[in-house]
């Protein structure tokens, strides 16, 4: 597709700047190491491979949280979104969750979406709150807006943090925007933000080496269940 | 929109002289049926507690801590206990009773035992 | 004579009706009943009346596997309810006036929220002195298990134990719930166990409690006498116990003391003639992982205060010196309250039959236990069965 960089200028928004979000290990709950890091623009295609199924599994919202997903990762890979992130979670180099947000303000950050691929594991959670590390401490915001469109998402983050109710409306038109402060997150940091770094050699070389990707049939049984690990 | 007046009514039976909280229609002990009732008296010994992080519907919490708790005149029962999370509560510690809302049902407060802590 | 159930689990796709059925079917089959009657149905449900807006389950299922005129009854004791429809049914059979019974339990649980789902449970609870609080059965268990722990020195350790051991047994048992096996460092040890493993109730924390589950289960009761050629190795229920206890924890003298639980295990000891020395397998109510511990003791396997260390040394563990829960338990197997009392007794049968691969089969077992523990410990079965000799 020809692309006309006058134009293009034009059309792109404008960049804040991003310091790298420095990656991690976190131990789950099965004893298996999942290295947090985060994904470059290239990346997207292949992990839009991943998403592609969710988009049909109804449970738990996994068909509107993976749309909304699919749209702002391909935004992002189009240059057609300000200053967006995205974080992954990957086990022996599988893809097992993706969260991403975006710098709404250069103090206000704007928390986009979860996609837990494995279930069970308290995999969203870790990646929730890595974003919010990012957001609060690596990209140094003073406050991020939360919205969830699941009731796992209500509980997992506008409860268990807790985070503060607004009047401020949802990017798309869903339920109004809650609040994570600063005051909040630290508080809460002890008991929902973990992990190590910096990531052994041997788990990164696996990490960074193939972003591996399930099959479709194998991420819709892993997405309706535990089961088989 | 705390009471010191406990509006709970503990039954003891006329015959042997056994503690009831709740109400039972026959004495556990001696299966009499003539009671007599009896206001908790004082302060509670926390007898055990837990913090319940997985609420049940109808609560607007992060968390519950309950605990029960035995009265000076040996009345036992369950109650909120009035703290945050981090603090230090401890199995035999003495705390304060009070009649305060522990729920909302239908938008109206729902008043029960709540435990706090002395001074 | 005839055992059988569905995979428990998070079945959406499925109504109450359909997993009840699936499973009356398998026993039936299982007792060379596929195109036969019996002459009555026990359904063990606790919940269909608040989850699923209907009542009278039997009188729906014995219509819907066309076993009319069979004589039908729903049996509502809260998660003790599979074991009391079984004990209905032995009852039935024993008094001579029935010869053959189905026993079907069953409960969809995952059609609410989790909150609606713990709401729905703590019903069960006192309601003026106990529900009005915002109690939970795992505040229940919380509250125990800080006695308990205090009293008898048991610790985390042990009760991660016990959750590791059960989950791992849920990996080698298809009808589980949970198939996932739990490492001690994940949960326990790495300081990311606070967010995989993070207090539920505590000191309980979130892998010391079972999954909300859907599931059934069934077994078809016979009297042994009317037995003529077994296909399979017939397994009998050489006796029962049921005790009860105070409604509210509060008003037991010692609230670590689980009467009920010691009470109705006596019953069925001195009624199968048997001691818990005799026993081989047992599949015990652990709802919560301190339950496991708890009735291992009150039931005779171990002293007071010796439970939590026995299965720490993996005594209670396939090959220990009594396997408990082979099935995953409550805990891996999960536990839709009607179907419990209902799914131990079917595993205990496969147990006993020597049916199980062997990686959950006890050599040569030949008497097995169960508890199925009702409320917070206020009305609790027991059922020793016995593997009949040629």
């Amino acid at each position: 597709m020809a692309i006309d960089m006058e134009l293009e200028v034009v059309l792109r928004p404008h960049q804040y700047e991003m310091p790298p979000y420095p990656p991690k290990v976190i131990t789950l709950a099965n004893g298996k190491k999942m290295v947090v890091r985060q994904a470059e623009r290239e990346d997207v295609p292949a992990i839009l491979k991943s998403v592609h199924p969710c988009l049909f599994i109804e449970r738990d919202y996994y068909d509107i949280v993976s749309a909304r997903l699919y749209g702002e990762l391909l935004a992002w890979y189009r240059y057609r979104v300000k200053s967006e992130y995205v974080i992954m979670g990957q086990v022996d180099g599988f893809l097992v969750g993706i969260v991403n947000g975006r710098m709404e303000t250069e103090k206000i950050g704007m928390s986009y979406h979860t996609l837990a691929i494995d279930r069970g594991l308290r995999i969203g959670s870790h990646l929730f709150a890595a974003k919010m590390e990012y957001h609060l401490e690596y990209l140094n915001q003073e406050e991020v807006l939360i919205v969830a469109e699941s009731p796992i998402g209500f509980r997992r983050w506008m409860i268990e943090y807790p985070l503060e109710p607004t009047k401020i409306p949802h990017e798309l038109g869903g339920g109004d925007s809650y609040l994570l402060t600063r005051e909040i997150y630290f508080k809460a940091k002890p008991r929902l933000v973990v992990g190590e770094r910096p990531v052994p050699a041997d788990l990164w070389e696996v990490a960074t080496r193939e972003i591996k990707f399930a099959d479709d049939d194998t991420i819709r049984e892993q997405i309706a269940g535990l089961k088989g690990r | 929109m705390k009471k010191k007046d406990i509006e709970i009514v503990a039954y003891k039976c006329k015959k042997c002289g056994k503690l009831h909280f709740p109400f039972h229609d026959r004495c556990m002990e001696c299966k009499s049926r003539e009671f007599e009732p009896v206001k908790p008296q004082g302060d509670v010994r926390l007898l055990t507690f837990t913090r319940i992080y997985n609420l049940p519907w109808g609560f607007d919490a992060r968390y519950l801590i309950i605990g029960v708790g035995e009265f000076e005149n040996g009345v036992r029962a369950m109650g909120r206990i009035d703290v945050d999370e981090s603090y230090p509560l401890k199995t035999g510690m003495t705390l304060k009773p009070v009649w305060a809302p522990v729920r909302v049902k239908y938008g109206e407060n729902v008043y029960g035992l709540m435990f706090e802590p002395k001074g | 004579m005839g055992v059988g159930m569905i995979p428990f689990g998070r079945r959406d796709e499925d109504s109450l009706m359909d997993m009840l059925a699936w499973a009356g079917l398998k026993a039936l089959d299982d007792a060379g009943l596929g195109d036969g009657g019996v002459d009555a149905l026990y359904v063990a449900n606790m919940g269909s009346g608040i989850i699923q807006h209907q009542t009278s389950v039997a009188s729906a299922l014995v219509d819907r596997l066309s076993l009319l005129p069979a004589g039908a009854e729903s049996i509502e004791n809260g998660p003790a309810s599979g074991a009391s429809a079984i004990k209905n049914g032995l009852l039935a059979i024993a008094s001579g006036y029935y010869d053959t019974v189905l026993v079907v339990g069953g409960e969809k649980m995952r059609e609410v929220t989790g909150w609606r789902a713990t709401d729905f449970v703590a019903t069960m609870t006192h309601p003026t002195a106990e529900y009005v609080y915002g109690i939970t059965l795992p505040g229940l268990a919380g509250m125990f298990t800080r006695l308990y722990m205090e009293k008898y020195g048991v610790t985390r350790e042990m009760l991660v134990s016990i959750s590791i051991k059960n989950q791992a047994m849920g990996t080698l048992n298809p009808y589980a719930h949970v198939e996932m096996a739990l490492s001690k460092d994940g949960i326990f040890d790495d300081p990311a166990a606070i967010v995989n493993n993070p207090p539920a109730a505590d000191p309980l924390h979130l892998y010391d409690a079972c999954p909300v589950s859907d599931g059934a289960a069934a077994v078809v009761l016979t009297a042994l006498d009317k037995v003529k050629k077994p296909s399979k190795p017939p397994v009998v229920i050489a006796g029962f116990g049921q005790a009860t206890d105070t409604h509210t924890l509060q008003e037991r003298a010692d609230p670590t003391d689980l009467k009920a639980v010691t009470l109705a295990a006596q019953q069925a000891f001195e009624r199968a003639k048997l001691k818990p020395t005799d026993i081989h397998v047992a599949e015990l109510h652990d709802a919560f992982t301190i339950l496991e511990i708890a009735e291992s003791e009150h039931v005779g396997f171990f002293k007071k205060g010796e439970g939590g260390k026995a299965a720490l040394a993996g005594k209670t563990k396939l090959g220990g010196q009594i396997p408990i829960n082979l099935s995953g338990g409550l805990k891996a197997r999960g536990h839709p309250v009607g179907a419990t009392g209902v799914a131990q007794v079917v595993d205990i049968v496969w147990q006993l039959r020597h049916e199980l691969p062997k990686e959950r089969q006890v050599k040569n077992a030949q008497n097995g236990l169960t508890v199925n523990f009702g409320g917070f410990g206020n009305n609790v079965l027991a059922f020793v069965l016995r593997r009949v000799q040629e």
